[in-house]
């Protein structure tokens, strides 16, 4: 008997912890793209959050099967292992300055943060969260260049870097102008004599 | 007269601000614990408080004020840290020359839309929180890795890279060798057995030490026998071969 589509694809998605590429999923399965395609199609629907405790997720340019985090704190006492600390507000900084700005250095990072970012940096690579991603050639020593991995977007249910609104829409540009006005009107002297 | 300073005289000092309620010195530590974002703390409002809740007939002002000038100072140099970017010079000496109020608007505009993408994370990390993969790990598939250059490159400059050496001139210069010690022990035994003692009685702690070491090099070579009967008693070396 030959085994369905849907089958074969769930198959191989279950016995990865990654994300499996759709290019990866063919060559596994000998199925065609469109098949592939559609067979994730399917899964999908039957893997919903609301209809099983395991759900069919799209991130890092893959699909992977998880467990639904309703059922979280069940598989948390199953596997006696708590949930990982939440990240420091230092950490999603660095975080989004990678993906947003990145790949960047470490001094980069602490440009824009204003403080020494070092020791964020190396938390996040030791998880995973964070990858050097080539060095920057024109800096004198060529320090490495930053850029968040593919665990970050699976942490962070994305597909791609794409997932994530533009940098531009998450401040208003009223606050953007409010901010702009308090600097450069603190720096003027108010002229008595004026008014 | 004043008061005896107790070095807490703004104990009873408290706030009310939009980011914070409660004693000023509690504040303070969560500004130090980085638990209260300082750049959230108006700190123009702060010095208001303070100057509404001043009284100059206390016995104790003299010290508040200077406290609270103190840590006051501490707060806005604080603020103008984390608002200024400016960490180590550049090379080019391009941060050099203090920036215009223009570049550090551009500069806090930029970090404001990176806190507030950090913000967006936090909530997106929080909502897909709890989402546990296979537990069966592939193995890695050493036929389709990818080697970066840049990366092989990194490591190797890791790898190879000199360690700094550790400062030895306060060792001062070598006076001894084991040659040298080994010879006088080989003498030493021309009379029977002699005590590792009184080998070394007069010796100071690098040339027994060495002394030691030529000690166990002989007993190696066959030359002598260590005898100690019991652990950390009293180590004596005999000859094993007739004296020339």
């Amino acid at each position: 008997m030959t085994p369905a589509p849907e089958h074969l694809v769930e198959a191989v998605l279950l016995v990865s912890a990654r994300p499996v590429r759709l290019d990866d999923l063919v060559s596994a399965t000998g199925l065609s793209e469109g098949e592939t395609a559609q067979a994730l199609e399917n899964l999908s629907a039957r893997y919903s959050p609301e209809d099983s405790g395991i759900v069919l997720r799209a991130v890092a340019g893959g699909h992977v099967f998880s467990t639904n985090p309703a059922c979280a704190v069940a598989v948390e006492r199953f596997r006696e292992e708590a949930r990982p600390a939440p990240l420091s507000g230092a950490a999603h900084e660095v975080l989004a300055c990678a993906l947003y700005l990145g790949p960047l250095t470490r001094g980069s990072v602490s440009r824009v943060r204003g403080v020494n970012s070092d020791a964020v940096v190396r938390n996040l690579l030791e998880r995973n969260l964070l990858a050097e991603a080539g060095a920057d050639r024109d800096a004198p020593g060529s320090p490495a260049l930053l850029a968040v991995t593919d665990a970050f977007l699976a942490v962070a249910d994305a597909g791609s870097g794409e997932d994530f609104p533009p940098l531009n829409s998450l401040v208003s540009p009223e606050e953007l102008a409010r901010v702009r006005e308090r600097l450069t009107s603190s720096e003027e002297v108010p002229d008595e004599k004026e008014g | 007269m004043t008061a005896p300073s107790t070095g807490r005289s703004l104990a009873d000092f408290t706030v009310e601000l939009d980011v914070y309620s409660g004693p000023y010195e509690w504040l303070l530590a969560l500004i130090l614990k980085e638990e209260l974002e300082i750049f959230e703390v108006p700190l123009r409002e702060l010095v208001g408080l303070y100057a509404g809740s001043r009284d100059p007939e206390a016995a104790n002002a003299l010290d508040r004020d200077t406290d609270f000038a103190g840590s006051a100072a501490a707060l806005i140099l604080l603020k103008s840290r984390t608002l200024s970017p400016a960490l180590e010079p550049e090379p080019d000496g391009e941060d050099a020359a203090a920036a215009t109020p223009e570049e550090l608007a551009e500069r806090l505009q930029e970090y404001l839309k990176i806190r507030r993408a950090a913000e967006h994370l936090r909530d997106r990390l929080a909502r897909a929180a709890g989402h546990y993969a296979s537990a069966h790990t592939l193995p890695p598939k050493p036929g389709r890795l990818r080697v970066s250059g840049d990366r092989v490159t990194l490591a190797a400059r890791r790898a190879f890279s000199r360690l700094v050496e550790p400062p030895v001139r306060h060792l001062g210069p070598i006076t001894v060798t084991l040659q040298e010690l080994a010879g006088m022990i080989r003498s030493g035994l021309f009379r029977g057995p002699v005590s590792y003692e009184a080998l070394t009685r007069d010796m100071d702690r690098l040339r027994s030490a060495v002394a030691f070491a030529a000690a166990l090099s002989l007993a190696q070579e066959g030359v002598v026998r260590l005898i100690q009967p019991e652990p950390l008693g009293t180590l004596t070396l005999e000859p094993l071969e007739p004296n020339r």
